[in-house]
């Protein structure tokens, strides 16, 4: 669903979203003990929570293409649930783990655009009798579908260290984001082309430190992760000696960029960029930040009341959404980084690090 | 590891750990060609690294084990697989749980893969092989799989390299079989019963001596009875009981006036000396500990300093003490107030001339090197310790605050100035906090991260979020200052002080 909420996008997809025009934007995110929440944003409130069977709490998060089914990952990163939004039973479910096999998913969660196929980053370990013996990762690819007992149709290799993974545009691609970014076929898992991220050739700086967990990009289907990288060539104790930057990945042309904007100063978990104006990019952990991508600067910033792990925007482009930690979202205006509203999470309860997504309803 | 009078006791418990053993792990860890279980006979620990072994096997595949069967199985390996003195000297602040203990790491390389999220300590308190480092590795990535993702992982080919290189590294650098416990396995544990000379200090508190009265009951079980007094006259006594295990490594649980206290002791080799701290649940709360049985020998002059001009009274703590006292050229003994076997307290004052540093002191036959530092100035001052950590707590949270403590310590100056040459002691001081960078200044850390006493003891803020802070939690990076007043000149000495989230898991060996 990710990618068509633009109404462009929207138009390759039309035959997938009938009645997408009237749809509203609602956001998902999460709360323990284990409980889908789905948010209004323009009202200001949670619209409806949603009770998930078992143990443990939510990490990823993402929605099928026609906004009735929320895929999440669960049970201590060892299950992947689908919850239908409008009656809030589980119509999807797969154990990853099985007998002597210990599979985790590690971040990675996708839903193909024809909304057929879940994606999931999976590592798995065999519990020996007494030892251990830690498997190569995989993407396990599951029919929509496939119930309440899924197992993968197939499975495709990635590299060590793949933290999140996204569909191209065309669907033609799987963007697995390692070392490097890698684009494998969604079909067979055959390596497509690698974009080079910290193993870059820029004279001057060392590999840059790229890591993240929270993926959010469909709004500008621009995938982006901020980074940090140090200068080989200045002095240490300069402070221009290490650099804060933003890479981005466009999944409808394929188009990367990497460009610094300030020195390294502040610690940043996850970044979003604006649909409505894409050299504009929103970034989060203590801070809020408005960075201008294209010129490679930072346009304002302010303090957070509190850490913030992720950030998403409207499709508007007019209001930026703060979470994943602790009861709250905070809304902000993207125009002048006012805290303009906030929705408060039922109970008081805890984000647990969810991923906060867009979903058209 | 026994003496000869317990070989048939020991052998009993041999067996019926024996049997545990086969009961407990043999359905998982399966025998192997030389007889020992799967990957149990191919490590050697200290007590707590046996202790967090088991607990792991309990939590992670269910092994039911009581109190006294996890006891008994500690006590085993500790003993059979266990770790020579040398091999956990450099770890020993890591044991005894001392706080503002920064690890300097021998190998930069071992401490970048191992030691980010638990101590260097907990990695050179084992012994495997290449191979068995190997599966420690997986064991690692099976049951933590964002071990790959973290900083320091993910900038380099983490997984390749913790299976190839790492394994050999440590194989080589902490290898199974030594020269040092081929030779400890030798040693008798020796008898600890008898009368102990102790003395000590505590941090915020002052010194303190005593005995300890130890009463054997069993192979290396004790009950332990504490007679302790501080500087300042007050009581601090109490009973409780200890396990040596290695022939060396004392563990004690005692309640030391009114307190619960765990104690960490080292007894040297020849089983006249017990050295290394005690501490109450928040392992800050404590003191040091040393003590003999034997002599004639002193322990410590209690304080240990003297200032030129002055006239102070001394304590020499001792065992065996008889004879003369002598505190060295220039000092002056004026007043023998008390003397025993056990300590001499003495009026002595340091004349202008006598010259500044460390003394020698003795007390007949028994002599301590450098055991009374005459000074005419303070030249420097220390807090110590110069780094540490607390941690917000309480609240209605379920996790306790863990405060810091600490000390004013005077330094002499050395030969045209240096500072730092020889330590002088605790001074009183008067203690303040204040924000250690511009940041938290004006994130007002030292209004919210906690308070300090005049005794140099911080106790960090409430745990949760601080409503007051806009609902910012109570973190805080601050800097401790001590004002040390010698004659007209405020001296000045300052530490930095973390003040950070609680400890949710707080393992054996951190």
């Amino acid at each position: 669903m990710q990618r068509i909420v633009l109404a462009t996008v929207a138009a390759l997809f039309a035959t997938l979203v009938a009645g997408a025009a009237s749809a509203k934007e609602f956001l998902l995110t999460s709360v323990k003990p284990n409980t889908l929440v789905l948010v209004d944003p323009a009202a200001r409130r949670v619209a409806r929570t949603y009770e998930i069977a078992g143990p443990g709490s939510v990490l990823g998060i993402a929605p099928s293409p026609d906004g009735r089914i929320a895929y999440v990952v669960t049970n201590h990163w060892n299950t992947l649930v689908g919850i239908d939004l409008d009656n809030g039973s589980e119509v999807f479910h797969a154990d990853f783990s099985s007998g002597a096999l210990r599979v985790r998913n590690t971040f990675g969660l996708e839903v193909s655009h024809d909304g057929r196929e879940i994606f999931v980053l999976l590592l798995p370990t065999v519990i020996g009798p007494s030892e251990y013996h830690v498997q190569d990762p995989y993407i396990a690819v599951y029919r929509a579908d496939a119930g309440l007992q899924a197992v993968p149709v197939r499975t495709l290799p990635v590299p060590r260290r793949t933290a999140q993974i996204m569909q191209s545009d065309d669907a033609s691609k799987l963007y697995c984001v390692s070392w490097d970014i890698h684009a494998i076929d969604p079909q067979d898992g055959h390596e497509l082309g690698v974009q080079k991220l910290i193993h870059w050739d820029r004279p001057g700086f060392a590999e840059p430190d790229v890591f993240g967990v929270w993926t959010q990009f469909e709004q500008s289907h621009i995938w982006i992760n901020p980074y940090s990288a140090a200068r080989t060539d200045a002095d240490p104790a300069d402070p221009a000696s290490m650099r804060t930057g933003m890479a981005t990945l466009d999944l409808a042309t394929g188009a990367f960029h990497m460009i610094e904007f300030e020195n390294t100063t502040k610690v940043i978990f996850s970044a979003v960029v604006n649909p409505a104006r894409r050299n504009e990019a929103f970034a989060v952990y203590t801070t809020l930040s408005k960075v201008d991508l294209a010129k490679g600067e930072l346009v304002r910033r302010v303090d957070l009341p509190h850490t913030y792990y992720t950030v998403n925007i409207s499709g508007d482009g007019r209001e930026v959404y703060v979470g994943g930690t602790m009861d709250d979202i905070g809304v902000y205006s993207a125009d002048t980084l006012e805290r303009i509203g906030e929705i408060r999470m039922p109970d008081g309860a805890d984000q647990a690090a969810s991923w906060v997504r867009i979903v058209q309803r | 590891m026994v003496g000869a009078a317990a070989a048939g006791e020991t052998a009993n418990n041999d067996a019926a750990a024996a049997a545990l053993i086969n009961t407990k792990c043999g359905g998982c860890h399966e025998p192997g060609p030389d007889g020992g279980l799967a990957r149990i006979s191919a490590v050697r620990k200290s007590p707590e690294g046996w202790n967090l072994t088991l607990r792991r096997m309990q939590q992670w595949h269910h092994v039911v084990l009581s109190d006294a069967e996890q006891a008994a199985l500690v006590k085993h390996f500790a003993d059979t697989q266990g770790l020579a003195p040398e091999e956990t000297a450099p770890f020993r602040a890591v044991l005894e749980r001392r706080p503002g203990n920064v690890e300097h790491a021998d190998d930069p390389e071992v401490a970048t893969y191992c030691a980010r999220c638990h101590s260097y300590a907990r990695v050179g308190l084992q012994r495997r092989n290449a191979a068995e480092w190997l599966k420690l590795v997986h064991t690692h990535v099976g049951q933590f799989p964002t071990l790959e993702y973290q900083a320091s992982s993910r900038d380099r080919e983490w997984w390749h390299i913790a299976t190839t290189e790492l394994p050999d590294r440590l194989g080589r650098k902490w290898p199974l079989v030594t020269a040092s416990w081929t030779a400890w396995q030798g040693h008798a544990s020796p008898d600890l019963a008898g009368s102990w000379r102790v003395v000590g200090h505590r941090p915020g508190k002052g010194d303190y001596n005593g005995t300890l009265v130890v009463d054997r009951t069993d192979v290396d079980r004790y009950t332990v009875h504490h007679r302790l007094v501080m500087a300042d006259g007050s009581a601090l006594d109490g009973d409780g009981d200890s396990i040596v295990y290695t022939g060396y490594e004392w563990r004690g649980a005692a309640t030391l006036g009114g307190l619960p206290v765990r104690e960490v002791f080292e007894v040297s080799a020849d089983g006249s000396q017990l050295r290394g701290r005690w501490f109450a649940s928040d392992a800050v709360t404590g003191g040091d500990l040393t003590a003999v049985r034997g002599g004639p020998a002193i322990l410590a002059v209690q304080p240990p300093y003297l200032k030129t001009g002055q006239t102070a009274r001394l304590t020499i703590v001792g065992s065996g003490l008889s004879g003369e006292v002598d505190l060295g050229p220039g000092v002056q003994v004026q007043t023998i107030e008390q003397t025993s076997a056990e300590s001499v307290t003495v009026l002595a004052v340091a004349g202008a001339t006598a010259a500044t540093g460390g003394h020698d002191v003795a007390v007949g036959a028994a002599r301590l090197a450098g055991g009374l530092v005459v000074y005419d100035k303070v030249g420097s001052v220390r807090v110590e310790p110069g780094y540490d950590v607390a941690r917000v707590g309480d609240n209605g949270g379920p996790i306790a605050l863990v405060p810091a403590q600490f000390e004013a310590v005077a330094y002499l100056n050395g030969p045209e100035g240096k500072q730092g040459e020889v330590r002088i002691g605790v001074l009183p001081a008067s203690w303040s906090i204040a924000g250690y960078d511009a940041d938290s200044k004006q994130a007002e850390d030292a209004k919210f991260g906690g308070q300090i006493d005049q005794n140099g003891l911080f106790t960090p803020g409430g745990a949760g979020p601080n409503p007051a802070r806009g609902g910012a939690n109570n973190a805080a990076n601050l800097s401790v200052t001590a004002v040390v007043t010698d004659g007209a000149v405020p001296l000045q000495g300052s530490a930095h002080l973390i003040v950070t989230l609680q400890r949710w898991n707080d393992a054996p060996v951190r």
